[in-house]
């Protein structure tokens, strides 16, 4: 008899705590505090993503009726800031961190902070080293196949030489001279773009021949200042300016614009920034590889919103090995009349 | 050997330390002092918060010097100020303990009575009470920036106006309205064009080229038209040739780069991040019970490209956080 007793009120105490352990959850469905820490909020690319994730997590409130509130910070190229801003996020209670790593080799403080508070983590942009993202299951990767940038990059080119040889051999004695300007070496995409990029003009029958090139760390101005360097030095010889992204490339057609150079320069670049497209639209910038930036943003916000709600991401936004969201890619080029 | 009388002293000791520590560890001796964090919800009259940079930063600071949460709302629509209002009911509901608000219009949302303290960034002076409040007075910015064009205009110039699509925050049309005043007082026709949804403006920038002996001194009338027109002058030379000067408001990266390279000729900016800063430590001051701390009024300051290397400026445009 004191046995049965003991026994029901053992279950009855579980079934109370069960009870407000749901209600307490059901509570937290109304609104979804997410914490975003951007590497660089001056990055071009960074910025129209940031954009576009603002707008997603006003049309998902919309959609669902769950509040969604945004803390975004910026990080201003600094680790140990990023690191701060990441704690701050946990102690103000967001249920969820997007996180665009200054150092993609040292997001381990991030993960350790965010598996201690139980709070899921989506990388986004940077990927962090795959030893880090096979530590917890709540830790996920959204950006872009370095490799399929590339090789559409490489392939613009390609098939433009194919169609019309004079317009990417310019000077037409057989060999394409080309440039490049790389980004920061940190960066995982760096290294594959410009390995890919080059590969795949080699492959497509493109007769190259790289004259120099330089890391410019990503930035219009650095890569100015390369350019501007390059074109004293090799005076009417560079033919192709291949770019790692659209903001480099920019700087470069800001060098050509400074020298007043009357040689024609194909410049390209990868991203499908919002200056990038302008300058493609005024056939400054000859194409470049965009990712669907709209899904990409809009990808952030539901993976983020789903580990929240314990949800299924919907099925537009596939995982692989349940982790990693590639958005797709596509290429823009500046039609030759 | 330790008698019986010894091992209850010990007993009793080892209870007491026991005690000691439960009570240490649960606060009941050594007790923190609580810090209250308060809630404070920013809401703009804009659907991006681009132009907010600066504010946000100074918002950041306050925020970590008051021990704030402070979290940013922008509106589905610009300038909807029904939907402000539902937002301020609801970050109400939703337990923030103050508002802040950039008022999609100049009467509604400042009416609205609400249980919560609010702070108005007021776009003008008002007539009624306005304690509590930070002003930047738009109307006055807009003549400011009116008398500097005119003063770099040549006599063959037609004023330009370029507003956004559909409504505009009360700041947008003070600003013109104060711009405006100074053109007709002086006599200038004003065109006005507004931003196409495809195209912006660029194809009424690009006929510009085709005007004969006449250039165009141009106004945006808010942060975002002014970035884009700059970015077309930017790419079309030739249309850059044609145009006496673009000026407008706003201290956004962008905005700076663009005046930075002589794209934009001047700009009115004000000490955002103050105000950022300005609104978060009234609220908080309100929420400790000062009720009536009069209204703070901005200044604001016309800049050039000369001006940007200015110690004096470079703080309030670059501001360290």
């Amino acid at each position: 008899m004191l046995r049965r007793k003991l026994v029901m009120f053992v279950l009855a105490t579980c079934m109370f705590l069960s009870a407000c352990h749901s209600s307490q959850k059901e509570d937290a469905m109304t609104s979804i505090r997410i914490g975003i820490s951007l590497y660089r909020g001056d990055d071009t690319f960074i910025n129209n993503i940031r954009s576009l994730v603002e707008e997603k997590a006003k049309e998902y409130e919309r959609e669902n009726g769950i509040k969604v509130i945004l803390d975004i910070q910026d990080a201003k190229g600094n680790q140990n800031t990023q690191n701060n801003q990441v704690e701050r996020f946990i102690s103000l209670g967001c249920d969820v961190l997007c996180i665009n790593p200054v150092d993609r080799m040292d997001a381990s403080t991030i993960i350790d902070k965010a598996m201690t508070a139980g709070v899921p983590v989506v990388f986004f942009n940077r990927q962090p080293v795959e030893e880090d993202m096979n530590r917890w299951d709540q830790l996920y990767y959204i950006g872009v196949d370095a490799k399929e940038t590339a090789i559409l990059q490489g392939k613009m080119v390609v098939d433009l030489y194919q169609e019309q040889p004079q317009a990417v051999d310019l000077n037409g004695d057989g060999v394409v001279s080309y440039v490049l300007l790389e980004g920061e070496t940190s960066h995982q995409d760096s290294l594959i773009r410009t390995q890919w990029s080059i590969q795949t003009l080699k492959n497509g029958g493109v007769p190259i021949e790289k004259i120099t090139g330089g890391i410019a760390n990503w930035e219009r101005s650095q890569a100015s200042a390369l350019m501007e360097q390059w074109l004293l030095s090799y005076p009417d010889t560079i033919e192709l300016v291949v770019s790692n992204n659209d903001d480099m490339a920019l700087g470069a057609i800001d060098a050509l614009e400074r020298a007043q150079s009357t040689t024609k320069v194909n410049v390209i670049g990868i991203d499908g920034t919002t200056p990038g497209l302008e300058a493609l639209e005024s056939g400054k910038l000859l194409g470049t590889v965009s990712a669907n930036k709209e899904l990409y943003a809009s990808a952030i916000v539901e993976l983020a919103a789903s580990c929240v709600l314990g949800e299924e991401l919907p099925k537009e936004y596939p995982l692989t090995d349940e982790k990693y969201y590639w958005t797709p890619q596509e290429i823009i080029i500046h039609r030759i009349e | 050997m330790i008698g019986r009388r010894g091992k209850v002293l010990l007993l009793l000791y080892g209870m007491f330390l026991v005690l000691l520590f439960l009570m240490c560890s649960t606060d009941l001796i050594i007790r923190e002092p609580e810090k209250e964090i308060y809630q404070i919800a920013v809401i703009i009259e804009d659907v991006r918060s681009d132009q907010y940079s600066n504010f946000r930063k100074g918002m950041d600071q306050a925020a970590v010097e008051f021990n704030a949460d402070v979290h940013f709302i922008t509106l589905y629509e610009k300038a909807d100020a029904i939907q402000q209002m539902e937002l301020m009911e609801r970050e109400q509901q939703d337990d923030a303990d103050a508002l802040i608000v950039v008022p999609a219009d100049e009467e509604r949302v400042p009416a609205k009575q609400m249980g919560i303290p609010v702070i108005l960034l007021r776009p003008r002076r008002m007539v009624e009470a306005e304690e509590g409040s930070v002003i930047i007075e738009y109307e006055r910015m807009g003549e400011q920036l009116a008398l500097e064009m005119l003063e770099d205009a040549s006599p063959n110039c037609s004023v330009l106006i370029l507003t956004g699509q559909g409504r505009q925050s009360a700041m947008d049309n003070l600003f013109l309205e104060g711009a405006n005043k100074v053109f007709i007082d002086n006599g200038y026709n004003v065109q006005t064009i507004v931003k196409d949804q495809s195209n912006g403006f660029r194809d009424d920038l690009e006929n510009i080229v085709n005007w004969d002996n006449k250039k165009a001194l141009i106004l945006a009338v808010d942060p975002e038209s002014l970035t884009e027109a700059a970015g077309i002058l930017a790419d079309n030379p030739d249309i850059e040739k044609k145009v006496q000067g673009l000026y407008g408001r706003g201290s956004t990266l962008p905005i700076l780069n663009y005046l930075d390279r002589g794209q934009i000729a001047g700009v009115c900016v004000t000490d955002e991040f103050s105000v950022g800063y300005l609104c978060v430590r009234t609220a908080i001051r309100e929420l400790e019970g000062d009720r009536y701390q009069p209204p703070i009024v901005m200044t604001s300051y016309y800049i050039e490209k000369k001006d940007l290397r200015d110690p004096a400026y470079e703080k309030l445009l670059f501001p360290i956080e």
